[in-house]
């Protein structure tokens, strides 16, 4: 157990290091590797945690708070390392390991991993498919909904002609933030397609309340991209659309 | 041996006196050849810009720069008044002065730079001229390198210190990149026409211009290689732009909130910035409120452009550090010996 947990210790010292470095680097102009490197090797501690849990489990590691948070730290540490460089070096990436930092600092309050876990005798390969790939796409809906937040965030100083301080300096354009937005959440929508195809190939008895709700969230998630695209819309209402839905069905999901 | 460097600038002498003295791109090889064609005159490097005329030269121990300037004067054919409008230095002082020129320190638009290029062009003719030898080869290439690490560890060329310049940073903070971006200049005066050349200069390809009388506008596209478009179809245009520019002479405004949203769901609500340069304005304030308008009027761009120029003022004394620091580490023969 202690050596199990010193792993989210260590990916959640990483990720605050990975913020700080970042700011750092921002707010010096240089464009540095050591964000980045704190966050791979974060990553690397995040995949020996989940291994961990996952070996306890003997399937895939989303039975309670904590191993759902670390699942979902790193899913977004994931997108954080697999998007271009512009976007890992501006605010927008350095907002990533904050996020990290705190999904990880919830999983390690006491009681958020359960401690007498008992190992599955049997797994079903659907429902392991679904619950991973459902994570998965909240991670991907999670920098998109961060992408917003640093939307309304620039919208505002533009729009009200606040232009001191380094953040307006450190963040991408708004164009580039609209794109990114809707980029990424269409990413996480086609990993939540996925999660729900799996999940409808559950056995029956398997079939949850998570699988409505993550349904309903996909079809939410579907007609505000479909606007987007085919009708357009106001990076504003996008923005709002995206944090909104992200954290309703946020929620709605730990409530559950 | 001596360095010593003789000049004359925007900041000690009026047009009339440094116009006489400037030097176009064939007098300048003349003039370096005539100053080290002298006995006293071991090297010499002449810098000629729209701002300044600087004598560079490594002179024997008898020799100074008020011999320089008496030729220099003779040579110019001034008689004038002089007093003032020179400037000198010596050893280390012609030394960092050449660090401060090169830096864009001493330029009309601090920390501006194309000085750099300026400096580097006239030490390259006096080298391939057989002007310079190790003296001003080893301080031109040290003030080179103080230049770009003035530049590089300071904010001294951060923010647009101009109008135009303004309004170019604040479209790519809206739009990153201007690389393929569509710009509709209205008016065709002068701050139109500084305004559309920055955005050009930033990558915009495609600029409009239209203007109540046509034939201002035809002149201005094509002086830009822009198009120009007739006064009453310029809202047409208004569904693929990204960037407006209003600079129109107009006692009321041109643009209006419902220009805009005719062409909003037209245009799938992509943003839009508007630069009004006008007095009185062209651009109804209430078009700043359609969400994905982001308009900006002449007061916003001065400010910034004031607060700019604030800035890279405020650099000034960490950029003398890094020059009195460079200038101690280096072994200049005429300077630190």
């Amino acid at each position: 157990m202690v050596m199990g947990i010193s792993w989210v210790v260590i990916a959640t010292v990483l990720a605050a290091a990975g913020g700080v470095v970042g700011v750092v680097a921002l707010r010096s102009d240089k464009v540095g590797r050591s964000a980045l490197i704190c966050m791979a090797l974060a990553f690397g501690a995040q995949i020996m945690a989940l291994g961990w849990r996952g070996e306890l489990r003997g399937q895939c590691p989303l039975g309670d708070l904590g191993e759902i948070c670390l699942f979902m730290a790193w899913s977004l540490t994931f997108f954080y390392l697999v998007t271009g460089t512009t976007y890992r070096v501006s605010l927008l990436g350095v907002f990533t390991a904050p996020l990290v930092f705190l999904l990880q600092g919830i999983a390690l309050i006491p009681g958020a991993f359960e401690k007498n876990v008992v190992s599955a005798e049997s797994i079903n390969a659907w429902r392991e498919a679904h619950t991973s790939l459902s994570v998965l796409s909240y991670g991907a809906l999670a920098l998109a909904a961060v992408a917003g937040v640093m939307f309304f965030v620039l919208n505002y100083q533009l729009k009200a002609r606040k232009f001191g301080g380094g953040l307006v300096h450190g963040m991408p354009s708004i164009s580039r933030l609209v794109q990114a937005m809707a980029r990424i959440a269409v990413v996480g929508w086609v990993i939540l397609t996925a999660g729900i195809i799996a999940g409808l190939l559950m056995p029956e008895g398997d079939f949850s309340i998570h699988l409505m709700v993550a349904t309903v969230t996909w079809v939410l998630y579907a007609v505000l991209l479909g606007v987007y695209f085919v009708r357009g819309l106001p990076g504003r209402q996008l923005a709002i659309g995206l944090t909104v839905l992200f954290v309703l069905s946020l929620v709605v999901f730990v409530k559950l | 041996m001596k360095l010593v460097c003789l000049g004359l600038s925007h900041e000690t002498a009026p047009i009339e006196v440094r116009e006489k003295f400037a030097l176009s791109d064939g007098a300048l090889d003349q003039e370096t050849k005539g100053l080290v064609a002298s006995e006293d005159v071991l090297e010499g490097v002449v810098l000629s810009t729209c701002n300044r005329t600087e004598y560079y030269a490594v002179v024997n121990g008898g020799s100074g720069v008020a011999e320089l300037e008496n030729w220099v004067c003779e040579r110019r054919k001034y008689d004038g008044i002089r007093e003032g409008f020179f400037y000198h230095y010596e050893a280390r002082g012609a030394a960092e002065h050449l660090c401060r020129v090169a830096s864009g320190m001493n330029s009309m638009v601090l920390g501006e730079t194309e000085i750099f290029g300026q400096v580097k062009k006239a030490y390259k003719r006096s080298l391939e001229g057989g002007a310079t030898k190790s003296v001003l080869n080893k301080l031109f290439q040290r003030a080179f390198g103080v230049g770009k690490k003035v530049r590089t560890h300071t904010a001294i060329q951060e923010g647009a210190t101009s109008v135009a310049g303004a309004a170019v940073e604040l479209a790519e903070k809206v739009f990153g990149r201007l690389n393929g971006s569509s710009v509709m200049v209205i008016g065709a005066g002068e701050m139109s026409r500084k305004t559309a050349r920055a955005l050009q200069s930033r990558g915009a390809s495609s600029v409009m211009v239209t203007n109540r009388s046509f034939d201002k506008a035809a002149d201005l596209a094509e002086e830009i290689g822009g198009r120009a478009v007739p006064f009453s179809g310029w809202e047409e245009e208004l569904s693929h732009l990204d960037v407006v520019i209003a600079a129109t002479g107009a006692p009321h405004f041109v643009v209006k909130p419902q220009h805009v949203e005719a062409v909003r769901r037209k245009r799938k609500f992509r943003p839009l910035i508007m630069v009004d340069i006008a007095v009185p304005r062209d651009i109804d304030p209430e078009v700043g409120k359609i969400e994905e308008v982001y308009l900006y009027d002449i007061d916003t761009l001065q400010e910034m452009a004031d607060e700019a120029r604030k800035r890279r003022e405020e650099q000034l004394r960490l950029c003398e550090e890094i020059i009195c620091g460079e200038i101690d580490k280096a072994s200049l023969p005429a300077v630190n010996e």
